[in-house]
């Protein structure tokens, strides 16, 4: 199969142009072709003058400074030696001149990610591109950083850059786009003046009909499960600081956050792959720090990682053998295959093949693999970290509707998730995290977007 | 007092000797690391810089063409590491581990070839008490330049970017296995000074095992000093003071089997008290294959 098929693409200076699709969809692969990256094995790309590509995951080095970053292979030399004060005066200019702030001699490691981003941004625009290509440039930035973000595009715009975003973030595309295209299985389906068409629309023509609904929530009693009194964590970089809150059984409780505020720390502490300090009930029992994942998997908690590729799945095993994973104490041979089986059906797991090999599959139907495994345990908390991070929204759906059907049953489910979106969708309450720390709580009939957004951004 | 002062002066001076051979491949090894190649191979390419500049000096007479000799050796060496682990993507450690067998092999072979005997060459024409203190010196002025090559110049930034994130510099329009490639090379050319200063300066022969694993307790300085140049040179320095500090204490009649292992037992120290407190590059060890 081609990633990208007969696409015919305009794009016009002055102009914010949003390609859409769902992931697969072709987006990244033709940007990829526009900017030269990858070869077409037919067709044409015309563009004047020179095309720039800001990357979904930063292209940066951590460990050097910004303005190395930024004047990487061009920079200003001095005889045999690079003109340091040329380039940092190429930097500052750069950044004042474009109103992206950013000091020149920072380490990027050090810089917050929305910084990183500004220096992504103007490494592209010291090269003075005509055409500037931002693939998922809002994928980890705050509402309000989104929105600065979207001035400066709109500013390069102003000036006469030709600018395409490849999102899939609809509300984006309405908001700040002039003109729409859209793409599923590598062709192009669709293009709207953004003026003349709706993010439903647009919806309908990613998945190529009607969203699927989610699950009713049905109304359930609730009783205290898990309470967590003063919490502090640390796994990796990620630190959570004096977290207390509680998740009831039968309820889903999201946690929302801009990645790499705590939520790491948050989630392998519950699964017992984390040292913390402070209060963890669980059903009446308190959990230790030296607890090992496998006596939380015992008393009923179980995890869905946010990276299933390293910390859910093992890629080289069968689905069979997958499905197993983490149950093997409680599995017994006779439901072995049966297990697969089940997951298979109840997830739409394609191909419906325990003896597919798990590396095979396309991301979606891996992390059916993961949540369909997890919740066939029947556990009685289900922490979700970003459990359809990646997958097309067909496959999100049916995995946010069997959350609910898990917490119609009785479970309780920390969602934890960077997509605001999925938690007003599916949680019952919601809990705000900013650097490590909760800073708010919602209930489901008193969510206030703004609010919330503001809290994520670190504006109490 | 003068006896004392004589003594100290003694291990000083000792000091440097033994620090020598250890500065240049450390250097060898910073620079090969920075690009983001490990190289287990230093020992190997030690032992073909000390045996070719011997042969070649005994054949020629010419010390200095001796000493050129090895050096290209080393080179040679090290451009086949640098062309399997850029190039083929092999296995870094399985790759400079099979480097040292070979080198090692190789020159206890060679002596049967070329000398008609096993374990040590003839004497050959050294480079003499001059040659040993131009090298001695060479060494530290090799570490400063390198200091200014990889903090100063455009090639150190890129050197540096491929050893970080070999992707990211080669989307940059920097060739990244053709940088590696020439800082593992350039680091080999270093490196087998210090098999030549073995020797060629400090003595006027090869011998099987001379190099005595100096190889890896560079590799240990490499890491003890931050893979930078400068701290490289000064974790030599440590090693090549516990050197020298086994030879003025044999003479004081501490049993010689436990001051030899004093220098590696100092390299282990040096590590476990320091292994967690580093970073190495972040793309050190890793094989680059664009994708």
């Amino acid at each position: 199969m081609q990633a990208v098929d007969g696409v015919d693409l305009e794009l016009q200076p002055g102009e914010i142009h949003a390609l859409v699709g769902e992931n697969g969809a072709g987006k990244s692969t033709l940007a990829a072709i526009a900017y030269g990256a990858v070869r077409s094995d037919d067709g044409s790309v015309e563009a004047v003058g020179v095309v720039g590509l800001v990357h979904q995951h930063f292209k940066l080095i951590e460990r050097l400074r910004v303005w190395e970053n930024v004047l990487l292979n061009r920079e200003p030399r001095r005889g045999w030696a690079i003109d340091v004060d040329a380039a940092r005066e190429r930097v500052r200019a750069l950044s004042a001149s474009y109103g992206l702030a950013v000091d020149p001699d920072a380490l990027v490691e050090t810089l917050p990610v929305g910084i990183k981003q500004r220096v992504e941004l103007l490494r592209e625009l010291d090269r003075e591109p005509s055409v500037l290509l931002l693939d998922e440039p809002t994928a980890s930035l705050a509402p309000t950083e989104i929105a600065s973000f979207f001035t400066t595009v709109g500013d390069l715009a102003k000036r006469g850059t030709a600018i395409m975003v490849v999102t899939h973030k609809l509300a984006e595309v309405i908001a700040y786009s002039q003109r729409v295209t859209v793409m599923r299985a590598g062709r192009v389906v669709a293009s709207h003046l953004t003026s003349e068409t709706s993010a439903d629309e647009i919806a309908r023509e990613m998945v190529g009909g009607e969203v699927p609904a989610l699950a009713a929530r049905a109304s359930v009693a609730t009783a205290p499960l898990l309470e967590v009194r003063g919490l502090s964590a640390r796994s990796g970089t990620s630190v959570l600081d004096d977290a207390t809150f509680e998740v009831r059984a039968g309820e889903i409780v999201g946690v929302a956050g801009i990645e790499g505020n705590g939520q790491t720390a948050l989630s392998d502490a519950l699964a017992g792959v984390a040292a913390f300090t402070g209060e963890l009930v669980f059903a009446g029992t308190l959990l230790r720090a030296s607890d090992t994942p496998a006596s939380r998997l015992a008393r009923g908690i179980r995890v869905i990682p946010q990276d299933r590729r390293h910390e859910a799945l093992v890629l080289d095993w069968n689905v069979r053998d997958n499905v197993a994973l983490g149950r093997q104490r409680t599995l017994g041979l006779a439901k072995y295959a049966g297990a697969a089986r089940e997951v298979i059906e109840r997830f739409d797991v394609r191909p419906p093949n325990p003896d597919a090999i798990v590396a095979a599959l396309s991301g979606g139907n891996q992390q059916k693999i993961v949540v369909g495994r997890t919740l066939a345990s029947s556990p009685k908390l289900v922490v979700a970290y970003q459990p359809t991070r990646g997958i097309d929204i067909g496959a999100a759906a049916l995995v946010q509707s069997r959350l609910i059907e898990a917490r119609n049953a009785g479970a309780g489910v920390l969602l934890i998730s960077f997509e605001l979106d999925e938690i007003f969708a599916t949680a019952d309450r919601v809990l705000v995290i900013a650097n490590g720390k909760f800073v708010g709580s919602f209930d489901r009939a008193g969510i206030d977007r703004g609010r919330i957004g503001a809290l994520m951004a670190g504006n109490a | 007092m003068n006896a004392t002062l004589a003594a100290v002066m003694a291990i000083l001076g000792l000091t440097l000797i033994k620090a020598t051979p250890l500065i240049y491949a450390a250097l060898g090894g910073v620079l090969s690391e920075r690009a983001g190649v490990v190289n287990i191979g230093l020992e190997g390419i030690l032992i073909a810089g000390a045996f070719t500049s011997v042969v070649v000096s005994g054949a020629t007479g010419n010390p200095i063409l001796g000493a050129l000799a090895g050096v290209l050796a080393g080179m040679l060496l090290a451009a086949i590491l640098a062309y399997v682990t850029t190039r083929l993507a092999v296995d870094q450690i399985v790759a400079g581990t099979g480097l040292n067998i070979a080198a090692l092999a190789g020159a206890a072979f060679g002596l049967v070839l070329v000398y008609h005997q096993p374990g040590a060459s003839h004497e050959v024409p050294a480079l003499g008490r001059t040659g040993e203190t131009v090298l001695v010196v060479l060494a530290f002025v090799a570490a400063g330049v390198l200091h200014l090559v990889l903090t100063r110049t455009p090639w150190g930034l890129h050197v540096r970017a491929c050893g970080e994130d070999p992707s990211a510099a080669d989307s940059a329009g920097i060739d990244a296995l053709k940088t590696r490639f020439w800082a593992v090379v350039i680091g080999g050319a270093i490196a087998s000074l210090g098999g030549v200063y073995l020797s060629l300066a400090e003595l006027d022969l090869y011998s099987d095992g001379m190099t005595a694993g100096r190889g890896f307790i560079a590799l240990a300085a490499v890491i003890f000093g931050r893979w930078t140049p400068l701290g490289a040179t000064g974790a030599a320095l440590f090693f090549g003071f516990f050197a020298a500090l086994q030879f003025s204490l044999q003479r004081a009649g501490v049993p010689s089997e436990l001051l030899q292992a004093l220098p590696y037992l100092a390299a282990l120290v040096a590590l476990a008290g320091f292994a967690g407190r580093v970073r190495a590059p972040a793309a050190d060890g890793v094989p680059y294959v664009r994708s």
